[in-house]
């Protein structure tokens, strides 16, 4: 959308310059405009080269009045329309006539969009509804002076929007009225970040204010509909991240979409609609968006995995991977194709990350560790689906072990514990988190053995108490038919 | 020998015991070829002394009470040694009892033993087999689990459609208008103290009357010589033979506990949604099924008043036999009560196997 504002401006420009000569012709007859320029008035000396002018829009188009006559008070009269200088809240019903969703002369003429409904939509739209102080058009494109915005002068040109947007959103006072909850500190972050920075050079691609927010449909973050909404984040990002033409220049990867849509956390994010998983800006931060360095990256995947990262900046990992300038957890895990971890990265295995430096032999100290810590999460893996197994035969059976298998459940916490612990990178922590959870898969086992033992015994007591009772039985009929037998006789 | 003799002896001298010794001798039993439906008036009294044995040593460790009742069960099939099979054997010869009861009744209805001079014996037979169910129906509810939580919201519902005292029956049945820990309470009361005390008179009283005026003889021997009619000793033929079908029950009831232990099921509770499907046990089910095929509307009243109401009025006139069997007084055949009785037989049997589906 944004774009196609973007291509669709020169073609309006050219457009209104063809027509400039007509138009210009149009505001000699203006009485307003001649009037006020004869006597020096700032707003018909700006008036002249803004955008309007050219394309024959009069002072009364916007002000009312009548422009044809001489006398200041017929002009002027409210009775003619006149309206002087609109109300803020009106501005929007001023420009709407030609920018809004009626059909005019002049928006058929130069193909005008209709930004009124997005105007009103937005968050500023609302805010304007509210309070008069609220933003509207002029607020972002000037009065008087408005030139294109392919024009480096506009205030919405990419290179000063952002100032532009900065003039509100970094007045903590103004902000105050509206949404007092709302940070005021985004510009300055965005000087800091790589987009900043390379706006501030003069660069109108990098992104800006609208790019992620969007320019007239502002909606608010907590918005789904917001393209800064946290799943749509990573779209938003990826409309310029993962365009190899647009991004050329750069010389960085567009594959970062491809990669994330791939990983734990964005099906976390996008397909489970998990909105404490991360999105870009959880790592790369939002207004002060940066790739993390290499020293940063732990710090960063621990603001939310923080035991690991914890463990992590107490091994010998950690000096290890500074010297090497190795980027902490991407080392392991990636980066943006973050893949759900499993034991079998701890090892020697084709799909162990751990063989990547080390080797599987004596020379290497480090290889008893790894093998200690990946025998014993397979213990506790194995020895889990082992008594779940057999408590399952013994539900089977009819025993009731529900006991057992509650009491299992809390193997998946050791199992965690274990696997965090994997993050110190030493024997001990592990096993000692792994300990707990062995003995309940012990006794989860001894519990399901018993409960099967217990049903082939409860089987072999019915089978001898069946024979005694029948015994009696067949000893009792005999007695009866002894007994009768007499009595016959 | 001698030592009985020694014994009865040592008790002659305190005692006079001969009057029971001549009526255990004297005691005679019709034999005939239908004589074997009178064992299940026997195997009913031996359900219902297991019944006593095994709710006596469940009692020792069941806890009345929403929070309790449930988990003192599951503790007595899991932990209690041999907790698992006495209340498997509790509740399968609960269900035995029912059945043996009810084939006693029908055994006693068709060969017209309720007839004069025996009617109080069946009226007060009668009241046993209420008794059992009430029995059934409140012992159900004991292990708080899903099922009999709900089915005794909707039996006792049931009771509450009966016009005029439904509602307040049905409050003073759930100790309350919802069922809740204090019906729980109220039913084990009922199933552990109030049932067995009443249950014991009245069986009590039912033998007294069968041991006074003997067990009743066939209709077809009516019209033979005295010399014609086979008799076996009571003492000890017939209780041997009770005996042996006792020991066969029994082996049936292990052989059922072992291969089909009593479930227990999960935990009621009160504010999830009744399980799909939901069913009173099997003794109630022709009630049951009966009331889901009647019109929502019958004869301007709703149609499970109708329902409840009938098989009020229809257990009143089965109870009542003796006063209508217009040929009680004569003693002679009457071939209506047989097809009243194949009807109410084949009725149960049919709508029990429709609702069990």
């Amino acid at each position: 959308m944004d774009q196609k504002i973007l291509f669709g401006l020169p073609l309006l420009f050219i457009l209104a310059f063809a027509s400039g000569t007509q138009a210009q012709k149009s505001q000699t007859v203006d009485k307003c405009y001649s009037c006020h320029r004869d006597i020096g008035s700032d707003e018909a000396q700006a008036y002249k080269n803004d955008i309007h002018f050219k394309a024959g829009v009069t002072c009364a188009d916007c002000h009312g009045g009548d422009p044809t006559v001489e006398d200041q008070d017929a002009a002027m009269s409210p009775a003619k329309g006149y309206i002087g200088v609109p109300k803020a809240s009106a501005i929007p019903q001023v420009c709407g006539k030609c920018h809004g969703p009626s059909k005019t002369e002049l928006k058929e003429k130069f193909r005008l969009d209709d930004v009124m409904d997005d105007f009103k939509a937005s968050v500023h739209g609302r805010a304007l509804s509210e309070s008069n102080d609220g933003p509207q058009c002029v607020s972002c494109h000037g009065i008087h002076n408005i030139v294109s915005i392919k024009d480096r002068r506009s205030p919405v040109y990419p290179t000063n929007v952002t100032k532009t947007c900065a003039k509100c959103h970094s007045n903590p006072n103004y902000m105050k009225k509206f949404n007092p909850g709302l940070p005021v500190d985004q510009y300055e972050k965005y000087l800091t970040s790589v987009h900043g920075k390379r706006n501030q050079s003069g660069d109108p691609k990098a992104a800006t204010c609208v790019s992620c927010h969007s320019n007239h449909l502002i909606r608010a973050v907590k918005d789904p509909r917001s393209p800064v909404y946290p799943t749509n984040i990573p779209l938003t990002c990826s409309k310029c991240h993962s365009n190899k033409m647009y991004m050329a220049e750069y010389h960085i990867p567009t594959n970062q979409y491809d990669n994330y849509v791939q990983s734990v956390h964005g099906i976390a994010l996008l397909k489970n609609s998990d909105l404490s998983a991360p999105a870009c800006n959880s790592c790369h931060g939002n207004h002060g968006a940066v790739p993390p360095g290499a020293a940063s990256v732990a710090s960063v995947c621990g603001t939310c995995h923080q035991a690991n990262a914890d463990l992590f900046d107490k091994s010998v990992h950690k000096n290890a991977f500074a010297k090497a300038k190795l980027p902490g957890c991407v080392v392991c895990h990636s980066n943006h194709l973050v893949k759900p971890p499993s034991d079998k990265m701890i090892g020697f295995g084709s799909a162990s990350v751990c063989g990547e430096c080390h080797k599987d032999n004596s020379s290497d100290s480090a290889a008893s560790t790894i093998l200690v810590m990946k025998t014993t999460l397979d213990s506790l893996t194995n020895g889990q689906k082992d008594a779940s197994a057999l408590l399952a035969h013994a539900e089977q059976l009819g025993m009731d072990v529900s006991d057992a298998s509650y009491s299992l459940r809390s193997v998946n916490q050791s199992l965690v514990e274990s696997r965090v612990q994997v993050h110190a990178f030493a024997i001990a922590p592990v096993v000692s988190a792994a300990q707990p959870g062995l003995k309940i898969v012990a006794d989860a086992q001894k519990s399901a053995l018993g409960a099967i033992n217990e049903y082939y015994f409860r089987r072999k007591g019915l089978g001898v108490a069946t024979l005694v009772i029948t015994l009696l039985v067949v000893l009792l009929y005999l007695k009866i038919k002894q007994i009768e037998r007499k009595s016959r006789q | 020998m001698n030592n009985e003799s020694k014994l009865m002896r040592w008790f002659n001298k305190r005692y006079d015991l001969s009057p029971f010794e001549h009526f255990a001798k004297e005691k005679k039993v019709p034999d005939f070829k239908g004589s074997f439906w009178y064992y299940f008036g026997g195997v009913s009294l031996f359900l219902f002394i297991v019944q006593v044995v095994t709710g006596i040593l469940l009692l020792m460790y069941y806890q009345p009470g929403a929070q309790t009742a449930y988990e003192s069960v599951r503790f007595i099939v899991t932990k209690v040694e041999f907790g698992w099979l006495i209340r498997s054997i509790h509740s399968w010869s609960a269900n035995l009892m029912i059945l043996s009861v009810f084939i006693h009744m029908f055994s006693v209805y068709f060969t017209k033993a309720f007839r004069t001079p025996r009617e109080l014996t069946w009226y007060s037979g009668f009241l046993l087999m209420s008794l059992t169910l009430v029995f059934g129906f409140s012992g159900y509810l004991l292990p708080w689990n899903t099922l009999s939580y709900f089915a005794t919201k909707v039996g006792t519902e049931i009771v509450g459609v009966v016009p005029v005292v439904g509602i307040p029956l049905m409050e003073i049945l759930r100790n309350g208008s919802d069922v809740t820990t204090a019906t729980l309470t109220r039913f084990f009361g009922l199933h552990v103290a109030v049932l067995p005390a009443v249950f014991t008179v009245v069986l009590g009283i039912h033998l007294l009357f069968i041991q006074v005026q003997g067990i009743s003889e066939p209709e077809s021997w009516k019209d033979i010589p005295e010399s014609k009619k086979n008799h076996i000793p009571f003492f000890p033929n017939f209780v041997l033979r009770d005996v042996l079908l006792w020991l066969i029950v029994l082996n049936v009831l292990a052989i059922l506990a072992v291969y089909f232990p009593w479930e227990l099921g999960h935990k009621a509770d009160p504010f999830a949604s009744a399980p799909a499907g939901i069913k009173p046990e099997w003794y109630f089910l022709f009630m049951f099924e009966s009331l889901k095929f009647l019109p929502s509307k019958f004869l301007g009243l709703d149609g499970e008043v109708v329902g409840v109401m009938f098989f009020g009025l229809a257990g009143l006139l089965w109870f009542l036999i003796p006063l209508w069997d217009s040929r009680t007084p004569k003693g002679s055949r009457n071939k209506i009560i047989n097809y009243v009785g194949i009807a109410v037989v084949l009725y149960i049997i049919i709508l029990t196997t429709i609702g069990a589906r």
